[in-house]
């Protein structure tokens, strides 16, 4: 998908791992070992680096069913906020429950295109 | 779509942005150090989170003592990256030194506006050397009249003798008010019929002049009106500006605006901004903490100020991830979260299909990657 691009999302700095990679981040700013814009091209190499893994190690599928509370579309993302969702995991037939999911999403052909 | 994946991947994410990123720490003059330190961090953090099980986790301790040491070598002689983030720093904070300066610069903000006052004092020399360039305008115009209606122009020209009485038993007056005395006098200086016709053109610009500066005046903030109100009436019948003049005049009462803008207006200081997103954080920290606890049922009224939340900080932000980010973070706290890109998104009636692939899920305090999801939703 984003192999061809040089843009990113960044939206996935906003999951656990982008969370605590600009955590991580803001401690060694907090420090002064290194510079916000060294730590900007860590997190640009990250949008590109989680983008590309995902595309290219993750394997598994899932699908999942549950009320839709809310959505939004804007720009080109989505939100949507789901309720009393199942989530099926195709590895082991496996559920998950939850009462709220949030899921934001952006679109796919955005990335290739760019 | 596993739990067992989370690992192995993030592992990848993180070794990959880790080499990644390496020449730019080395351009930067960054040692080593700091890039090791960064890894190890990252992975002690996401390990606090508990989502998965982390190749790195089987060792806890060393990141309990890298934690605990990153706090110490901070102070490790990076003098170039040090002084670069100083330099930066520095600049960043000339606006937080705004609080100390925004007092400072609001009073200069006001301070201008009494050189603007000045300026239109000013303007009265300058108007004497003024008048009688309009006295020339007012003799093109009169010219004009004549040469294109001859005598059709009487009927205007009568009109301005009309204005031309309407001005005078104005101009006695302002004299005796003793501010602008220059320019008034030179009002009945004027004596034969043909200056006559030429004043009563000007006076008429005059009068329009007047007319159009009003409403700028009053509606700009000026200081001039700081007098007492026969000065300010004085003010609004005797300064005569053409139309550099004005421009001139607004220009300066925008600049005056803009610079008190700089300081206290729509620009947040830094300070603030920063305060906020640390706020923010260790409200996030907080939720993490509790995210574990509360991930069992939020309470409404959570579920009603992280609406909230969500349209005020959206309004802030322009790019729509950003503002999506923030519900992210709040809705992280509570550990129902999924990140993805979709491929389709259908609606019928209130049944709504979505394929979404290359996700992120977090759900009840785990972590879930994915390839490939379709979820049906009905609304």
């Amino acid at each position: 998908m984003a192999n061809s691009s040089n843009t990113y999302y960044d939206l996935y700095r906003h999951g656990s791992l982008g969370v605590a990679l600009t955590d991580a981040l803001d401690e060694l700013i907090g420090d002064e070992r290194i510079d916000p814009q060294l730590a900007m091209k860590v997190l640009t190499q990250f949008d590109r680096v989680i983008a590309e893994t995902l595309n290219e190690k993750v394997k598994a599928r899932l699908s999942f069913k549950g009320s839709l509370d809310t959505y939004r579309f804007c720009d080109e993302v989505w939100t949507f906020l789901i309720r009393n969702v199942t989530f099926k995991l195709d590895s082991g037939g496996q559920t998950i429950q939850a009462d709220k999911v949030k899921i934001v999403s952006c679109s796919s052909k955005k990335t290739e295109e760019k | 779509m596993s739990n067992t994946q989370v690992g192995p991947v993030y592992d990848t994410i993180i070794a990959e942005v880790i080499n990644a990123v390496r020449v730019d720490f080395e351009e930067n003059g960054v040692d080593d150090g700091a890039l090791e330190d960064l890894k190890k961090t990252w992975q002690h953090k996401l390990s606090q989170m508990d989502l998965a099980q982390f190749p790195w986790d089987p060792k806890p301790d060393p990141p309990a003592t890298l934690s605990a040491a990153s706090g110490p070598p901070t102070a490790t002689p990076v003098t170039a990256a040090s002084s670069n983030y100083a330099q930066t720093a520095g600049q960043g904070l000339s606006l937080p030194g705004a609080p100390n300066g925004v007092p400072m610069k609001q009073e200069p903000g006001f301070a201008p506006g009494e050189p603007t006052i000045k300026q239109e004092p000013g303007v009265q020399p300058s108007l004497q050397g003024y008048n009688p360039a309009l006295g020339t305008a007012a003799q093109r115009a009169a010219l004009a009249l004549e040469s294109q209606y001859g005598q059709r122009a009487a009927a205007s020209i009568s009109a301005i003798h009309s204005g031309m009485s309407q001005v005078n038993p104005a101009a006695p007056q302002q004299p005796q008010q003793g501010q602008r005395p220059g320019q008034q006098q030179q009002v009945p200086q004027h004596v034969n019929p043909q200056q006559q016709y030429r004043q009563g053109v000007a006076a008429s610009i005059q009068q329009r002049m007047q007319q159009v500066p009003r409403p700028g005046q009053n509606g700009l903030p000026t200081s001039q009106v700081d007098g007492t109100p026969d000065a300010a009436e004085d003010d609004t019948k005797t300064i005569i500006m053409d139309r550099t003049e004005i421009d001139a005049y607004l220009h300066a009462q925008l600049a005056a605006r803009g610079k008190e803008m700089e300081g206290g207006g729509l620009m947040v200081p830094l300070k603030k901004v920063k305060k906020s997103a640390k706020a923010r954080r260790s409200a996030e920290k907080r939720g993490d903490a509790e995210g574990v606890a509360n991930v069992d049922g939020g309470l409404d009224d959570d579920v009603k100020s992280e609406e909230d939340d969500e349209d005020a900080i959206n309004s802030d932000l322009d790019d729509p991830d950003d503002g999506a980010d923030d519900d992210e973070d709040d809705d992280e706290s509570m550990g129902h979260m999924m990140l993805c890109m979709y491929d389709k998104v259908q609606r019928v009636k209130n049944k709504w299909k979505c394929t979404l692939k290359d996700g992120v899920l977090t759900v009840n305090g785990k972590e879930y990657v994915f390839m490939k999801a379709t979820g049906e939703y009905e609304w």
